[in-house]
């Protein structure tokens, strides 16, 4: 049998701020459970080194403002490069699966970063994606994000793409960080139902979470057939979590694991750095790996302890249902009906980003062609921490973009550096590979090329 | 003076340093009994020599990994403490292994209590069963060993013939399966080295000899002869360190090197970087099992100038595990030596029987020339796959923190191949392979006594320092204490502390004298932060005597 594949990239030089719960200290105890477990000896276990991302791997995601390196640290570069090494194992084949052990997260990371917010500068699993499409063209991907707050930023990377399955479930958005992940919050036009959104209420169990894998999550994912799974493996539903509110043990972890069967796993939150981490990270290593991971129990954990209450059972209930209902008359939906007729589909953003307290507003528009998933444009305006404010516009072109949007979305991009409206104007395009960055006061014109 | 020797599985080799010359060398075939081609070694170099003058004496021998191979060491009995986490079968790895409950976490905090009574009727069966050995090992043992002493109380109350190894004495670093084994090799081995190292000290004694006598160890550092019987399995793999430390004092000090030993059936691969030879980033595999022994980090490749050579089809075939003399030193199977003597790579052996062990092997047209390039280029091919690997590993090391990664991306593979040993006539051809540069040094053939002759003492301490829970931990010692103010420790006092333990340690081990510095291996400092306040801190500091060797070879001019 071929191993599981681990990146273990504990960034012990690498924090936030030095009390911010995004530290050097959150995988610590993590490493010292690993080591004395000896987990990395087992013949079903790997280790590999991370590399670097490249620039270029995080312009094919992201619209960094007003550049990739002002927004990026070699922590955040590690972090994705260790996905991407894990990428090429799983593809090479030397890997069964994998799991990517490492800080900072990305989840939160949205297509346009102004800053850090959800303690998330650059999407892990985004950039993976995108690499793992132009490298080896791989088509259908699903994400499920199992992270206890939304995977606001994964979402927002793929709104607009049918090929990527984003499903995340977590703690409702009244009541918890970043306030989204509605179940009316289903993907754009062109991958109608390609966003699942999956709000539990505060005090969900192992059984409830279980409960939206094999009525919901699992059955979805059958239907939608990806190549690969990916896994936001936050950590945080945990009962001990002192960011969150949700009952869930290392075990129900596990059990998730077990079923999900991710080829990869990337870690996201996760802040009860002591009471929950160093089990949880055991034992979704273990279940990857195919071990026995029944004798992992935190301490203190005794069974029966988390009972859930029959209203949140019920209430999750309902929302299952309701997906469920979404999900099966998906072939009968018609997308005119609730996305009108116009040959542009427009919506409009605003964008916190808690960590560094900016604000972002944003103009989205993305082409309904018949043909491919359409270039989508976006006009973004912030006042950064220095205080100078930035306007930018970006364009991207999709993967499989046709003839008609990729000729469009280049004269969108020469339009808009002309007009002298944007301070930065961006161009993404991933049918070629080639990522431009234009700065309007210096005339200064950036150039990637795959 | 100084005098080194490496008991090796084919010969004996001993050397007399004075002032940093070579005055003698010698060589001996090594038989069944280790002590005796090691005396017989001495005696040769001795010679002429007044003993009293020889101020050291250095040992490696392959005792040790020997006694392994053949698992011929005292039957033990393993008491463990695992607790919650992988399930007990990855932990019974002996016929007699105990499981009893309690548990520990990664800061030392009790999880579950001892469970007294379980330890009890184990003890009882272990003496019914015959065992006088047993291994106490806990999980998080080095963070708190409070269960593995306990245990082992009980243990001897319970039958005083017992004796006990405990678990956090053998190795500090964290990892509970590999404990397990390097505990359970330690208390197997313990007698057996403790009689050879009295039997090697009446040799030298009853040679009226007064110098101190050291082993050497798979690092590359020593201990005092009679004190190392508290860790025989550190001296594994020795001969290979010896070796890689003749190179370092053969070259120039700062230099950066390939060491290739070519020895009998195997050829050792290192790296010396600016004149440290580099360490294993974790412990060595003794018989293919994981122990935390630290040690250099050596590649084994099982290609050697004594391996059996075979043409099987039109297939050549070197064996791993065959082997004779060569066919030109009056052995009755074609090797690489043969090869090497065709070509006039090596001036050793009877030219005329190599070129008939070459004509041994031919197919149809083949001259024996051109049979013997074609096995050196098999064997160079193979020699030379494995420093690649080696120098992948060594630039994909794990690396934990962010510098640690930018730090790898300027790993430069070193241009210089340096060959020692039997075989060290391979080294050019390998070299040239690589498009590095080779040297085979004068000495090279006892360049392993030599390695063993300039080694120094080594001596590590760990420290653990838990400022929120006010305790300190000194692992190799098993010393829990209490911090006296524990809000104003800092990164200082946690150096003092460790250096002052260093320190102690040394003069426990008789070794007080060859301290005289100390280098930090490792510093790590975390804040504990609860709540967005700090309210401790966590250091990690593990402390060592320098490394580095007594003296460079004089008169080489390499």
């Amino acid at each position: 049998m071929r191993p599981t594949g681990i990146i273990f990239f504990p960034a012990f030089d690498w924090a936030i701020s030095p009390t911010h719960p995004e530290r050097e200290e959150r995988l610590l105890y993590t490493r010292d459970q690993i080591f004395e477990e000896g987990l990395l000896d087992l013949p079903g276990i790997k280790e590999f080194s991370p590399r670097l991302a490249t620039f270029l791997d995080v312009a094919r995601v992201h619209f960094c403002v007003p550049h990739v390196r002002d927004q990026v640290r070699d922590a955040h570069l590690i972090a994705a490069g260790a996905c991407l090494v894990l990428a090429d194992c799983i593809m090479s084949g030397e890997v069964r699966n994998a799991f990517a052990l490492v800080r900072p997260p990305g989840h939160h990371a949205m297509r346009v970063v102004h800053g850090n917010r959800g303690f998330c500068n650059i999407n892990n699993e985004a950039i993976t994606i995108e690499y793992l499409r132009r490298r080896y063209g791989v088509g259908r991907i699903a994400v499920v994000d199992s992270d206890v707050h939304h995977g606001d930023g994964t979402q927002d990377i793929f709104y607009h793409d049918p090929d990527v399955l984003c499903i995340s479930f977590h703690q409702d958005g009244r009541t918890l960080y970043p306030g989204t992940g509605f179940t009316n919050e289903l993907g754009g036009p062109g991958a109608y139902l390609r966003t699942i959104n999956i709000p539990l209420p505060p005090g969900t169990t192992d059984a409830g979470l279980h409960y939206v894998l094999d009525n919901l999550v699992l059955p979805i994912l059958r239907d939608f057939e990806p190549e690969l799974i990916i896994n936001s493996a936050g950590q945080d539903n945990h009962y001990t979590d002192p960011l969150a509110n949700m009952c869930v043990t290392a075990r129900g972890y596990a059990d998730l694991t077990a079923k999900l069967r991710p080829h990869l796993a990337v870690l996201e939150g996760g802040y009860a750095i002591e009471s929950a981490l160093p089990y949880v990270n055991m034992a979704i290593l273990l279940a990857l790996a195919g071990y026995d991971y029944s004798h992992v129990r935190e301490p203190g954990y005794r069974p029966g302890m988390l009972r859930e209450s029959p209203e949140v059972a019920a209430q999750i209930r309902r929302v299952v249902e309701e997906l469920r209902e979404l999900w099966e008359n998906r072939h009968r939906v018609d997308p005119e009906a609730i996305f009108g007729k116009d040959r542009f589909y427009e919506r409009q953003k605003f964008v916190y980003y808690d960590t560094d307290d900016i604000r972002e507003f944003q103009l989205e528009r993305v082409r309904r062609c018949p043909d491919c998933p359409g270039y989508l444009t976006v006009a973004s305006s912030a006042r950064h921490p220095g205080g100078r404010h930035y306007h930018i516009c970006g364009i991207s072109i999709p993967v499989r973009a046709c003839e008609e949007c990729y000729g469009e979305g280049y004269a969108t991009f020469e339009a808009a550096r002309r007009t002298g409206d944007y301070t930065h104007v961006y161009l993404q395009d991933k049918a070629t590979d080639v990522f431009r960055a234009y700065d309007t006061e210096t005339r200064e014109l950036l150039d990637w090329e795959g | 003076m100084e005098i080194g020797i490496d008991v090796g599985g084919t010969f004996t080799d001993a050397v007399l340093l004075e002032d940093g010359y070579v005055r003698a060398v010698a060589k001996v075939p090594t038989g069944e009994d280790p002590l005796e081609p090691m005396l017989a070694a001495l005696d040769t170099v001795l010679a002429g020599v007044p003993p009293e003058r020889v101020g050291r004496v250095v040992l490696s021998t392959t005792l040790i990994t020997n006694l392994i191979a053949h698992r011929k060491y005292d039957p033990v009995a393993l008491v463990l403490i695992p607790g919650p986490g992988l399930p007990f079968d990855h932990y019974r790895i002996n016929p007699a292994t105990y499981i009893v409950s309690g548990a520990m976490d990664y800061r030392g905090r009790e999880i579950e209590p001892l469970n007294e009574d379980e330890v009890r009727a184990a003890a009882r069966d272990i003496a019914a069963r015959g065992y006088r050995q047993v291994a106490v090992v806990g999980k998080f043992s080095p963070r708190n060993a409070a269960h593995e002493l306990r245990a082992a109380a009980i243990l001897k109350e319970t039958v005083p013939e017992l004796h006990v190894e405990l678990g956090h004495l053998v190795t500090s670093q964290l990892n509970f399966p590999r404990r397990i084994l390097t505990a359970f090799l330690t208390c197997a081995t313990r007698q057996r080295y403790a009689t050879f190292a009295r039997a090697v000290a009446e040799g030298l004694r009853r040679r009226g000899l007064t110098a101190r006598a050291f082993v050497l160890k798979a690092d590359g550092g020593t201990l005092p002869l009679e004190a190392a019987a508290r860790y025989p399995v550190e001296t594994v793999f020795s001969g290979p360190a010896a070796s890689t430390l003749g190179v370092q004092a053969l070259l120039p000090p700062g230099e950066t090197a390939v060491v290739l030993d070519a020895g009998g059936t195997t050829t050792d691969l290192a790296l010396i970087l600016s004149g440290t030879p580099l360490v294993a980033s974790r412990g060595l595999k003794v018989e293919d099992q994981f122990t935390q022994v630290r040690g250099l980090a050596v590649k084994s490749v099982p290609v050697g100038g004594d391996s059996v050579l075979e043409r099987i089809g039109r297939e050549l075939v070197v064996y791993s595990d065959r082997v004779d003399r060569p066919y030109c030193l009056g052995g009755s199977r074609p090797t690489p030596t043969d090869a090497l003597r065709v070509l006039g790579h090596t001036e050793i052996g009877d030219p005329g029987r190599a070129y008939e062990a070459m004509a041994l092997l031919a197919t149809d047209s083949q001259s024996p020339e051109e049979v013997a390039g074609e096995v050196l280029l098999m064997v160079t091919e193979i020699i030379a796959g494995e420093i690649e690997a080696m120098f992948r590993e060594w630039q994909e090391e794990p690396a934990y923190r962010v510098w640690e990664v930018l730090q790898r991306r300027t790993r430069k593979r070193p241009n210089l191949l340096v060959g020692v040993g039997g075989a060290a006539g391979l080294a050019p051809l390998v070299a040239q392979h690589l498009g590095a540069r080779a040297l085979v040094p004068p000495y090279a053939a006892v360049a392993n006594a030599i390695g063993a002759a300039v080694a120094r003492t080594t001596l590590m301490i760990s420290l653990h320092v838990d400022t929120a829970r006010g305790r300190y931990v000194v692992a190799e010692e098993g010393y829990q204490g209490e911090l006296e103010d524990p809000r104003h420790f800092g990164e200082h006092s946690a150096v003092q502390l460790a250096t002052a333990w260093l320190r102690k340690r040394a003069a426990a081990l008789g070794a007080g004298d060859e301290v005289d510095g100390v280098e930090i291996l490792r510093q790590d400092v975390f804040n504990i932060v609860r709540e967005w306040r700090t309210v401790g801190r966590l250091f990690d500091l593990v402390v060592q005597t320098p490394r580095g060797i007594l003296t460079h070879v004089k008169g080489v001019n390499s």
